[in-house]
């Protein structure tokens, strides 16, 4: 895209003689890049930079309070990559996010579609709910789910015992991690859904209509229309959704923080509060700087594909 | 500090550089001494109106010294902490937790005050406990605040209607117990003896009385020891209270067992005195319940004795970093010094720092002040936080809570885990 838009920009440039020419041909693009190159730097590779010092060293609470570490080398990274607790955490983030992604295209997909169909009032009520759901903040929402799901006082217990599903009076969520965990995807993908929904509603506006009414003339189901006509125009949406989807589930961590009263036990770690737990929990620094490396690691792997692909289908529209 | 201008602005300049070089020394006049004392107190720790008047009787001697006391919430206080004391200036004075003081204490972040102990007030008699957690490495480094220590609260009127007396032994209870289980059988949501499953600090008791412990020191090595026979005896006899009695969430910690007891259904909680409060609170909790509450110490499997219990409490200790610190020792002296922790004891019904004191406990409060006499802490050790934050004790009790491992097995991982924290691994 950058590409595109500076070429025509640089075409006369060779016609221009002499040294200011030559100036201008090699030197402006790197100017008018480089506040964003600083920018970036100063947020992204400065913190990333002293992120990597740090796990490179033995850094606990006196060596905070003397602001001065002891270098260990790799070591950091061999605790952690001969803890079983550390490899039981890693599977665990992924399914989790693998999971939340799923449910949460998919769910935003249907959503989406409905939209298309539904009256403009409809739409109107619906996207004013999803935009109050995107803009009520992380800590309050989850506040309300926890109650929601209480062992002693939770709505969610009262309603199943209710509408005779169960008896679920006291029954506690969080004491099996697998349905724990299973509550959790709910809240994470509660709170994901409206920005994917309304991105992807975005995008379906801008298909075509006069394809899609093509297909139907010819026969097509609303399957096939969906799967064979809309989904590869809605290509590069998809991808940047799960890109960002999966970006955000992987670090999670507010959601399982507060919902388990900031105690999570070791059935919930994902990464993240593994990470946190590490440094701040047992002020051990440099572990904790460790994990969270390893952490962007799996990230940029992750999202790699991710973004080759968007890249690409970029390049070609 | 605003700079004015003239004389005066340069004197006083002078005063305060000479203050700080001086560290406030003999010769200093305390009403020339300046600067700002920051000081970081906890939720809930003391009623505002004893600070005040510390903070009055401070001014009164110390007119040109500005006191900021800073609330904190005890959630977030240990990263709060930590980054503090990294920083160049942090507190002058913080509240610690007193499990948590050795880890400070360790890391260097306090200052050593051994050589001043003997002015504060009544040092020789302050809490055992207390002036233990205090201690690392045989040296003083904080001051007792106040203690906190539980006995049982429960219904009298629960009682009174099954014919029951507050039980004085772990059978007695258990029976007792047994007794509201039944009179109260159609009541699904019914505890006789209310406990959440991570409630550790009321869990250690049963150890202590049985004669185990969280962990044994010899020879610089910290040995896990909640696998010892005794221990386990003692979390067997709570496992049985816990199946019989307790309809608590068997993975949830005490945070709302206040709010559970105002609602009615439930006959005994293990609960610090300030709790009564809160159950009898007209807002939060039901103020009805005030003359129908009762408190009795836990007691021993041994008849006629009590069961040693868990004293919390909190430490008040100045940074290493204070450029006050003779100041921020004066102001520790005035709120730990006789007048005010009498207020602190009569007025915020908390348990004072000194045994001096204790006699003040009147009503409800003498149960839970008495019991403070009989009390343990955990090991002494800097890495005792870091047992803490991995939720070492919660895991293992809700494992065995919830049957996901047998005693013998949970509390032998436990262990493992806390010999290998307490003698300085991850």
């Amino acid at each position: 895209m950058g590409v595109a838009v500076t070429t025509p920009d640089l075409e006369p440039v060779p016609q221009l003689a002499g040294y200011r020419g030559w100036l201008r041909s090699n030197f402006l693009p790197y100017a008018l890049i480089s506040p964003s190159v600083l920018v970036i730097a100063g947020i992204l590779a400065f913190p990333l930079g002293m992120l990597v010092w740090l796990s490179l060293q033995h850094y606990g609470l006196r060596e905070l309070i003397q602001h001065s570490g002891e270098w260990v080398g790799l070591n950091n990274y061999r605790t952690i990559l001969v803890d079983p607790l550390f490899h039981q955490v890693i599977v665990r983030s992924l399914l989790f996010t693998f999971t939340c992604v799923f449910l949460t295209v998919v769910l935003s997909t249907l959503i989406a579609l409905l939209l298309l169909r539904v009256r403009q009032a409809v739409r109107v009520i619906v996207m004013s709910a999803l935009v109050f759901v995107w803009a009520t903040p992380v800590i309050v929402s989850v506040d309300i789910w926890q109650w929601m799901f209480d062992y002693e006082f939770g709505v969610i217990n009262y309603l199943l015992t209710q509408l005779h599903i169960g008896n679920f009076i006291h029954h506690n969520w969080f004491e099996n991690p697998v349905q724990g965990l299973g509550v959790l995807v709910v809240v994470v993908v509660w709170g994901a859904i409206p920005f994917v929904t309304i991105t992807l509603f975005a995008g379906l506006l801008q298909v075509p209509a006069d394809i899609v009414d093509a297909a139907k003339v010819d026969g097509a189901s609303a399957w096939h229309t969906f799967w064979f006509v809309t989904a590869p125009l809605m290509k590069p949406i998809f991808l940047i959704v799960t890109c960002l989807s999966t970006i955000w589930d992987f670090g999670v961590f507010n959601q399982i923080y507060v919902m388990l009263n900031q105690r999570p036990s070791s059935d919930y770690f994902t990464i993240a509060i593994y990470s946190y737990r590490e440094s701040f929990g047992v002020t051990q620094y440099g572990l904790g700087a460790a994990i969270a490396v390893v952490m962007v690691l799996v990230l940029v792997f992750v999202t790699f594909f991710y973004v080759r692909e968007t890249v690409k289908v970029a390049e070609i529209s | 500090m605003k700079f004015r201008k003239g004389w005066f602005g340069v004197v006083s300049v002078a005063v305060a550089l000479v203050a700080t070089a001086c560290g406030g020394s003999t010769g200093t006049n305390p009403a020339d001494q300046t600067g700002t004392l920051t000081v970081w107190l906890m939720n809930g720790s003391a009623p505002a109106s004893v600070i005040d008047s510390v903070n009055a009787d401070f001014k009164a001697k110390y007119p040109k010294v500005e006191v900021k006391v800073e609330i904190q919430q005890w959630g977030d206080v240990g990263t709060k902490l930590d980054t503090a004391f990294a920083g160049s200036s942090p507190p002058d004075i913080v509240e610690l937790g007193n499990t948590l003081v050795a880890k400070y204490a360790a890391a260097g972040a306090l200052e050593d005050i051994t050589n001043k102990k003997s002015t504060f007030d009544n040092s020789s008699t302050w809490l055992q406990s207390l002036t233990d957690s205090c201690t690392v490495g045989g040296k003083l480094y904080c001051v007792p605040y106040y203690a906190g220590s539980r006995a049982i609260i429960y219904r009298k009127d629960f009682f009174d209607a099954a014919g029951l007396k507050p039980p004085t032994s772990m059978d007695e209870l258990q029976t007792a117990g047994q007794t509201l289980m039944n009179a109260h059988k159609n009541d699904p949501n019914f505890s006789a003896l209310y406990f959440p499953g991570k409630y550790w600090y009321a869990a250690l008791p049963f150890v202590w009385d049985f004669g185990g412990d969280i962990a044994t020191q010899s020879g610089g090595k910290w040995q896990g020891s909640l696998n010892s026979d005794s221990a386990q005896q003692g979390l067997n006899k709570l496992q049985t209270l816990v199946s019989t009695l307790s309809r608590a969430d068997k993975s949830g910690d005490e945070a709302k067992q206040d709010a559970a007891f105002a609602q009615g259904h439930i006959a005994m909680i293990i609960a610090n005195g300030w709790e009564v409060g809160v159950i009898t609170d007209p807002k939060a909790g039901n103020p009805a319940l005030k003359d129908k509450l009762g408190a009795f110490p836990i007691p021993s499997h041994n008849a006629g004795q009590t069961a040693p219990v868990f004293l919390g409490g909190s430490d008040l200790g100045v940074a290493a970093k204070s450029k006050h610190l003779d100041l921020a020792n004066a102001w520790i002296e005035m709120l730990t010094g006789q007048k005010h922790m009498t207020d602190m004891a009569t007025v915020g019904g908390v348990i004072p720092n000194t045994t001096s004191l204790l006699n003040l406990g009147t009503g409800l409060n003498s149960v839970f002040f008495g019991a403070a006499k009989n009390s343990r802490f955990v090991p002494n050790s800097q890495n005792w936080a870091s047992v803490e934050s991995a939720n070492v004790l919660p895991d293992m009790l809700v494992k065995i809570f919830t049957k996901q491992q047998d005693i013998s097995a949970a509390t032998k991982s436990a262990s493992d885990r806390i010999t290998t924290i307490l003698n300085g691994g991850g």
